[in-house]
């Protein structure tokens, strides 16, 4: 018994071909139990909590208590937010709790950046949980949750699929799926769904993630560093390629994310749709990590251009929308890290957003004879490609080694 | 328009493929490769297939052309035209088997063997002794990671045998170079506490063992490199037509004056420059602390011999010289390092390995060496005429007696002065 045990731990998740089989084992009465159409709910909870304990392994106990301590500070906080709703909706409230929500996520942001060391109640997923958080509560105060189940709401958070890092699932649709059982063509669809969806992800997780990342990717970014901090092709070199490693790797992760979630009869949100045919920046938002730009777009944009207009702070659209753009961009560079690079990347992606805006209204206005067909959709695609391959070299933080090495 | 699912479709190429893969991996496949990859296998140095098994096994079983194993480290990779494979292939009947890189110190060796001990019984083998892996704490852990490998750890677990003590040594190492936690180094445990294995255990190492072996027949012919059609074949013809020793030694050293013009030690420029120059003023004095007199590794190369005896293996040890010039420059005690090579020598000589080529002398010969410690041209000259009469010599049954003080502590730690080693030899 000692033998499996320690064999068993530092699953991480998804993270290598034994996992899948650990996993798959361990989800087969679930599979079984609902074609014939039932949920076996306690037993999901406990392979719930199984996996989850696995991830973190015996050197990472503090991650376990983090995250322990964690979901019970949203769920209490949502939880007395649901019953003060029923009574009142004063905006000062809903600031106060969102900022006790995000309270975590800026500890855990902010203490790397000042001390250069990682936060203790940091944890692997943490600020995918906040976003489900955010979310349901942002939901509660537009009315739109009338139940508040604590059980559901702590189960919605810590599924396990999507523990890590999502895709971010929205409390109401994930509960809609939860109340009822898909009956058996339905449920058979996904099942084939989601074996697609597992084979892809080996495919690019497995293969052309490991092809990229491990093996060409350090090679190249030797090369480039040996002449650091001058620019040779290996620069570029290094740009395509972990930019391509960036796609596969998250996507791939997804993608499992995806399948685990539809076998246990969830239909957990897709993150990527070929980003990379996107013609503008625009539509790469709407095809790249799309659970992520969805919250963001819903929580922080729009609710920025309402406030804003409902205010009457700025009158004019374009000017409205263009600022928008780069504080919803902005924050998101902060989310992924309070660093020069990250931030940079968020405005790069403001900055492309407005100036997409821009060239769209351009077009319509003054540009009318601009043919569209085939090859201009190409250069737009390949102009937009090259866009976002340049910010992911910045992302991935190459740059502040190449430059500066690695001071910042 | 609903689709119609059933469960064949879905599920049936699913079960269809995984029944190819395990059938794939388990039937009694027995492929050959050519013996082009096999000669590309013998020089490509590759870290997969010194672990493994497929090429060398094949390689040593071949009717076709005598095969040398010659195990050893880093100075394999010093492919000048005077190098043994480039020797061989203009003017001997056989081909060396290169086995060892940078750090591959006698344990990686001993795992090495381990899936070939049938075709080295009664065969002639090269071994070559660095000094240097005799350092206080012997291979580290992450060394000795790089080169073990499944295959040969579950290949000598299969046989290993708590009652011996030379085995109980083994498994005492690998926990410790593995890690308890490692699965290799918890049946080691077992061995080590002088316990044999549980039925389960030999279960599921034959298991892991077919597997492996159908894996290592399956791909490592594609790990052989260009290192065969790059280094050695080009070199070829740059060898006079016919063998003559005294002219080669000349040739040699003139090539070796030609490249060793950038530094008064007599290194290979390109070596100076990328890997001395930029630390130079780093090194001088380096080494003056440096010891190779107590090391765990003294006992782990009685387990080299011990696996060699067991074969009645005859084997020809070469003992590699240091550059002189720069051990002055590196402050490297040489007394200390004349005594190392005493120390392993007498472990050899008490055990009846009598056939030696020690250059530990020879490292102020000009052109000898090719850089820091490695050996080179002129060096490769002279090793290679000694290879090749040993190879050339009358099979002869040797003759071993092993002795078990060499595991211990007190042989690990001896400082070999004359006194203490006769002390030693009554012990």
């Amino acid at each position: 018994m000692i033998d499996i045990v320690n064999s068993l731990p530092n699953l991480k998740a998804y993270g290598t071909p034994i996992y899948f089989i650990y996993l798959l084992l361990a989800i087969t009465p679930l599979v079984i139990s609902l074609y014939f159409g039932k949920r076996l709910v306690k037993y999901e909870v406990l392979v719930n909590i199984v996996f989850i304990y696995l991830m973190f392994d015996a050197r990472n106990w503090p991650q376990l208590i983090a995250l322990i301590a964690f979901l019970a500070w949203q769920t209490i906080l949502v939880l007395i937010y649901f019953k003060y709703r029923q009574r009142a909706n004063s905006s000062q409230i809903f600031y106060l709790w969102t900022f006790l929500l995000l309270l975590p996520i800026i500890i855990v942001k902010v203490t790397p950046a000042v001390s250069g060391q990682n936060s203790i109640i940091g944890f692997l997923g943490v600020s995918y949980l906040t976003f489900r958080a955010v979310g349901t509560l942002i939901e509660i105060r537009d009315g739109a949750i009338h139940e508040f189940n604590t059980g559901h709401f702590i189960r919605f958070m810590a599924f396990m699929p999507a523990i890590t890092s999502g895709p971010i699932d929205r409390f109401r649709r994930f509960e809609k799926d939860y109340q009822k059982v898909p009956d058996r063509q339905e449920y058979l669809g996904m099942v084939a769904k989601a074996i697609n969806y597992l084979f892809l992800g080996f495919l690019y997780k497995f293969v052309f993630s490991y092809f990229l990342g491990s093996r060409l990717l350090p090679q190249l970014e030797a090369k480039a560093m040996f002449y650091s901090p001058h620019f040779t092709w290996y620069l570029v070199g290094v740009m395509y390629v972990y930019g391509l490693y960036l796609f596969f790797d998250f996507a791939g992760y997804s993608l499992f994310a995806v399948a685990i979630s539809y076998l246990m009869g969830v239909k957990t949100p897709m993150n990527f749709n070929k980003p990379f045919i996107s013609k503008n920046i625009k539509e790469f938002w709407n095809r790249w990590h799309m659970t992520l730009s969805f919250w963001f777009r819903d929580y922080i944009f729009m609710r920025f251009v309402f406030t804003a207009t409902r205010h009457k702070w700025i009158k004019n659209r374009n000017t409205l929308s263009s600022l928008a753009y780069l504080l919803n961009m902005f924050v998101m560079g902060c989310w992924h890290g309070l660093t020069w690079y990250y931030i940079l990347y968020g405005l790069m992606h403001g900055l492309g957003l407005i100036i997409n805006d821009w060239w769209l209204r351009l077009k319509k206005k003054h540009l009318k004879w601009l043919p569209h067909n085939k090859f201009t959709e190409f250069i737009a695609i390949v102009i937009t490609f090259n866009f976002v391959m340049l910010s992911f070299l910045l992302f991935s933080g190459f740059l502040n080694r190449f430059w500066f090495g690695g001071k910042f | 328009m609903k689709k119609n699912y059933r469960l064949w479709p879905i599920f049936g190429p699913i079960i269809i493929a995984v029944l190819l893969l395990i059938g794939l991996f388990m039937l009694p496949l027995n492929f050959k490769v050519s013996s082009k990859t096999l000669k590309e296998a013998a020089v490509s140095l590759d870290t997969a297939t010194f672990k493994n098994q497929f090429l060398k096994k094949q390689a040593l079983e071949t009717k076709k052309t005598n095969y040398v194993p010659f195990f050893g480290s880093s100075e394999l990779e010093r492919m000048d035209r005077f190098h043994p494979s480039v020797m061989a292939a203009k003017y001997h009947n056989y081909r060396p088997f290169l086995l060892g890189k940078k750090g591959a110190q006698s344990l990686p060796q001993v795992l090495a063997m381990e899936t070939i001990l049938p075709q080295l019984k009664n065969r002639k083998v090269v071994f070559i002794v660095s000094p240097q892996w005799f350092v206080k704490r012997g291979i580290t852990p992450p060394a000795f990671k790089y080169y073990n490998g499944d295959l040969a750890d579950f290949t000598w677990l299969q046989h290993a045998d708590p009652h011996s003590a030379y085995d109980r040594y083994f498994a005492r190492r690998l926990v410790r170079l593995l890690g308890p936690n490692d699965r290799v180094g918890q049946m080691a445990a077992q061995i080590a506490a002088g316990h044999k294995l549980t039925s389960a255990n030999y279960q599921w190492i034959s298991f892991q063992r077919k597997f492996l072996i159908h894996e290592d027949q399956l791909f490592s012919r594609f790990r052989p490199n260009e290192n065969y059609e790059k280094r050695i074949v080009p070199k070829i013809n740059q060898l006079p037509k016919h063998y003559n020793y005294q002219k080669l030694q000349t040739l040699a050293r003139g090539d070796a004056q030609r490249q060793t013009t950038n530094n008064n030690f007599g290194i290979l420029n390109n070596f100076y420059s990328t890997r001395v120059k930029p630390n130079k003023t780093l090194l001088k004095g380096a080494e003056k602390n440096f010891s190779y007199l107590k090391s765990p590794e003294y006992s782990d190369f009685e387990l080299v011999l011990q696996q060699l005896a067991k074969q009645h293996t005859q084997v020809l040890f070469m003992i590699q010289p240091v550059n002189s010039k720069w051990a002055d420059y590196t402050g490297l005690n040489m007394q200390m390092y004349y005594q190392t090579v005493r120390k392993i020598k007498y472990q050899l000589h008490q055990q009846g390995f009598n056939n030696i080529a020690d250059y530990s002398h020879q490292g102020s010969t000009p052109y000898f060496m090719e850089d820091t410690i490695h050996i080179g041209w002129a060096g490769w000259v002279k090793f290679d005429k000694r290879v090749a009469a040993f190879v050339a010599q009358k099979n002869e049954k040797p003759v071993y007696h092993l002795q078990k003080k060499f595991l211990q502590q007190n042989w690990q730690q001896l400082e070999p002065t004359q006194q203490n080693l006769k002390a030693f030899s009554r012990e």
